[in-house]
């Protein structure tokens, strides 16, 4: 299929480098085309093919903003490139100062980038199966992009200079039309569409992060690895094609990604880039990675057994930084990416292939052409348009011809590729509806979920705060306030419950906290002679120490009670100013969770109140005194119900003398915040506040039933195990439910009652219940 | 549950709070470190299986809070404990001289042949130690059976030297010894 001239042109600008069979300008031309008519409309980046031609003009043109963020990045993270493998060095005079901003980023940038394209390339290879192709392409393609581009730029702005140091890499890429044509689109307003930014931050950064990748590992890899890349390009290219022509780019990728998982839309986002990248370039790294998707992988078979192998012979780690580091950074920006899906243009500047090039359209005609007959054409067109994100690479394999120096395919063999890969379409179309619908039912239930919240909470502060006593205990609050609090009053609720038995005011607090920091003074002042005063004085250091250690210590994943953080201060304001509030408690570890999370609701003197009234509570008093006689009875207790509701598991349980101290003493130190989810935590505080004591044990007994299945499977260690560190997917529907399962009640009596006869029941002399405690 | 070890072995973790004790267990039986750690209440367990000379060992290892007002709840844990690693940092004496104590309390309370084991951790912080090799080595070597071992619990820079390797091999000898006496 390929025509001649494909072949012949291609061969002058192909790298030696390149496993690929030389891309032809015409092909190239002809894709870019296609791609652009159907996604044309949407990107005004995007520019007419035509312009490929004019690439190198292009490039000069607008060589400064990439080079300029190159050079940002390159000095961001110039540690980490090896001196000699930085392509690109840029002239003296155009290293401007790098914005600050730009070089902390820059080196997440390099790391996720390059763990990206990483990701990408082993996904690709390994994992046929998964409809995710486009995810792991899209990872691998930006910076493949960034890196044409950059070469491009280099190649206009260096005159050549740094050429040598390009070529191995994507040299093909410079040439294609899609490079020029971004370039050329790269007009300076496109460039300033707030859209693009985390692309073209992904790209360069990408490209850099290649860079290093490529020279210095494997010399072998980078060629291998463009080639892949450039085949990457071209089927996204071929399925590009596919979008309806004056769709804007945007849409057609949110309808076919659905505005799904991020991975989806990232990977659009990706293939596109190569048109967008050029576009963002002239910024600077502002928005560095975007979210990268879990490297999805691309069907092996579809790509060159070069590609394939390269990309198998980089798996490893890499996909896991991918994920790691940029993922869960930047999901926001993942819709914006998506809206910058230009084009497929730029898919042309890599001609790899000449098979691959053909965009499927253009297959179909050639197809059709020779076999004299239409073969369902327009449906399959039409279809495809809402496919671009997975299918496309699967065409390249199945669609494409056979590339001109190998015999053509048998027309039964084109006819059966054909139907297989509209097979695979259909089927991958079909996964796609049934994820959207997924999606649009989750969406649904957070909308509905919101609306609830949002009408509570109007009811919350028009009814029932303002005529708290009276209306707290009535049926409709209690079961309002089950539901969870709305997150406004959530705070208020919780200091009204509470309440205030202690009768302390925020200028007691103030109080407190300034007595607090005179001893820190004095503390960092005498630290080392202060041998005088004997044990009580150590062990207050000691205390003085720990609040430190531990407020680092404190929902560390959060970053704002770390020292630095916004709330570091108030934590280690209202620790102290407890341990001078109630000396005879002091800091016991715990307690920093339980504050965290008290300021993360309220104002710090509230705070406070909440917090010391909070720790008077008989049952956080001893357990906080670690008074083990009636943290004894508590657990004892604990049983009582246990066996009432989960007669199976507390035998099991039993029989691996597995005591409650175990998981409980954690749990309930902490009321669940270290052990729950934060927000599911907070959930179970609102009941706390409600319910008391007994809804703490009741929560424990709610986990220890929404877990049964798996625990009664579970020797000993793994069940204290699992139950000291649990599933961190647990849900706040399936936990209530399982919480609203657990019967308080013990044949008549209440777990206020059943702890009463156990307090007299040990009084008596049975002292065997919970025989780890025994010291 | 098919049985998929020849023997196991319950050990202990004990030393003073943020000496590492946690980090160093996350990097021995899982192989990673992370810098965001979380003070443990109460108890926490890793597992980990180890080869001896041909033998799978699986190791329970009870990782303890380490503030002293949480001895009353953890020294019930010693019990039946067949090794005991005792931790300190090496950039905070105070934590050396509590390990006294902390060998106070396994006499106390834990099983009479119980092996023992000291760490001294936090050894990529080289620059700040503050309690040398040698002193711990003089300070415990009336302890005949206990082993010091020195193990960074993160990695310095970019190389990764886990400090599993050395606990493997403290744990080794300690399994043995475990498993002779």
């Amino acid at each position: 299929m390929v025509g001649p001239e494909d072949a012949g042109a291609c061969s002058g600008r192909n790298p030696k480098l390149l496993p690929v069979p030389a891309p032809d300008p015409v092909g190239q031309d002809r894709k870019v085309i296609r791609a652009t008519g159907g996604f044309g409309g949407g990107v005004g980046a995007v520019e007419p093919p035509e312009e490929a031609d004019e690439e190198e003009e292009a490039d000069e043109e607008e060589e400064t903003p990439p080079r300029q963020l190159l050079q940002r990045y390159l000095a961001a993270a110039g540690e980490q490139l090896e001196p000699g493998l930085c392509y690109c060095p840029l002239p003296a005079g155009q290293a401007g100062a790098p914005p600050p901003s730009a070089a902390p980023r820059s080196d997440a940038c390099l790391l996720g980038s390059g763990s990206k394209h990483r990701g990408a390339e082993v996904a690709d290879g390994r994992a046929p199966r998964h409809e995710g192709m486009t995810n792991g392409d899209s990872g691998f393609l930006p910076g493949r992009d960034c890196r044409d581009l950059e070469e491009a730029r280099g190649l206009a702005r260096a005159g050549g200079r740094e050429s040598r140091r390009r070529r191995p890499y994507g040299r093909l890429r410079l040439e294609g039309p899609g490079d020029e044509d971004a370039d050329g689109a790269g007009s300076p307003s496109d460039w300033a569409s707030p859209l693009e930014d985390p692309l073209r931050s992904c790209c360069l950064v990408a490209a850099d992060a290649q860079e290093p990748e490529g020279a210095g590992s494997d010399s072998g890899d980078s060629p291998a690895s463009s080639c892949s890349s450039s085949e990457d390009s071209e089927q996204r290219g071929v399925g590009a094609g596919g979008p309806e022509e004056g769709a804007p780019p945007a849409t057609s990728a949110e309808r076919t990604n659905g505005g799904a998982e991020p991975r989806l839309g990232f990977s659009d986002i990706h293939f596109n880039s190569r048109n967008t990248f050029q576009v963002s370039r002239g910024q600077s790294a502002r928005d560095h990675l975007p979210p990268a998707g879990p490297p999805v992988p691309l069907p092996a078979a579809e790509q060159g057994p070069a590609g394939a192998s390269a990309r198998a012979r980089r798996s490893g780690g890499f996909a896991d930084f991918f994920t790691r580091n940029l993922f869960p950074k930047r999901t926001k920006e993942l819709k914006s990416v998506v809206h910058s899906a230009p084009g497929w243009k730029l898919f042309g500047k890599v001609p790899p292939r000449e098979n691959l090039q053909k965009t499927s359209k253009i297959i179909q005609q050639e197809y059709e052409a020779r076999t004299g007959r239409t073969c369902k054409p327009p449906p399959q067109s039409s279809r495809r348009k809402n496919f671009e994100f997975e299918p496309l690479s699967t065409t390249a394999l199945i669609l494409e011809d056979r590339p001109s120096n190998l015999p053509a395919k048998s027309v039964e063999e084109a006819l059966r590729h054909r139907q297989e890969y509209d097979e695979m379409v259909a089927e991958a179309k079909k996964r796609e509806i049934k994820e959207a619908h997924k999606r649009k039912r989750i969406m649904k239930e957070r909308f509905k979920q919101e609306e609830n919240i949002a009408s509570a909470m109007v009811i919350w502060i028009n009814e029932i705060l303002p005529n708290w006593e009276v209306m707290r205990s009535t049926r409709r609050v209690r079961e309002l306030w089950w539901q969870g609090l709305p997150p406004s009053v959530r705070g208020k609720v919780w200091s009204l419950a509470v309440g205030n038995e202690l009768n302390i005011t925020p200028e007691l607090y103030e109080i407190f906290l300034s007595r607090a920091k005179e001893r820190w003074k004095s503390f960092s002042e005498t630290s080392s002679e202060n041998d005088t005063e004997g044990v009580s004085v150590a062990d207050r250091e000691a205390s003085l120490e720990l609040i430190k250690l531990d407020i680092s210590r404190t929902f560390p994943s959060l970053y704002i009670f770390q020292k630095g953080g916004p709330y570091h201060d108030v934590l280690h304001s209202i620790l102290g100013a407890y341990t001078c509030y109630r000396p005879d408690v002091g800091y016991v570890q715990g307690m920093s969770f339980i504050a965290a999370v008290l300021i993360l609701n309220l104002e710090e003197a509230d705070a406070f109140i909440a917090f010391a009234n909070l720790l008077n509570k008989p049952c956080q008093l001893a357990f906080f005194r670690v008074d083990h006689s009636m943290m004894l009875k508590y657990f004892a207790t604990f049983e009582v119900f246990f066996e009432e509701n989960l007669s199976k598991l507390f035998l099991h349980f039993k029989s691996y003398s597995l005591t409650p101290d175990i998981y409980l003493i954690d749990w309930i130190f902490t009321l669940y915040s270290k052990s729950l989810p934060l927000d599911l935590a907070c959930r179970v505080w609102d009941v706390f506040c409600r319910d008391g004591e007994e809804f703490l044990f009741r929560t424990g007994l709610g986990i220890l039933r929404l877990y049964e299945d798996i625990l009664l499977q579970m020797d000993f260690i793994h069940i204290a195990q699992f139950l000291t560190k649990l599933p961190e997917d647990i849900t706040s529907e399936k936990l209530f439910s399982c919480i609203a399962a657990i019967q308080m009640q013990n044949s008549t009596k209440k777990w206020t009652q059943v702890f009463a006869s156990v307090m007299k029941d040990i009084k008596e002399g049975d002292k065997n219940s919970s025989p780890a405690l025994k010291s | 549950m098919a049985k998929a070890y020849d023997h196991l072995f319950k050990l202990l973790l004990i030393g003073d709070s943020g000496v590492g004790k946690t980090c160093l267990i996350i990097r021995f039986a899982e192989d990673n470190f992370n810098n965001t750690y979380i003070s443990t209440i109460g108890i926490d367990f890793k597992i980990r299986t180890v080869d001896i000379e041909g033998k799978k060992i699986k190791l329970q290892v009870w990782d303890t809070a380490g503030q002293e007002r949480f001895k009353t709840i953890t020294t019930a844990y010693y019990r039946g404990a067949m090794g005991i690693i005792l931790v300190y940092d090496i950039t905070d004496e105070k934590s050396f001289e509590n390990i006294q104590n902390w060998m106070k309390s396994i006499k106390e309370n834990a099983s009479a042949g119980v092996e023992r084991l000291l760490l001294g951790n936090k050894c990529d912080m080289e620059a700040k130690r503050k309690v040398q090799k040698e002193q711990a080595d003089k300070a415990f070597s009336s302890l005949a059976r206990d082993i010091l071992l020195k193990s960074g619990g993160r990695r310095s820079g970019n190389g990764n030297k886990p400090p599993s390797t050395d606990l493997k091999t403290c744990d080794k000898k300690n399994t043995n010894k475990c498993s002779l006496g």
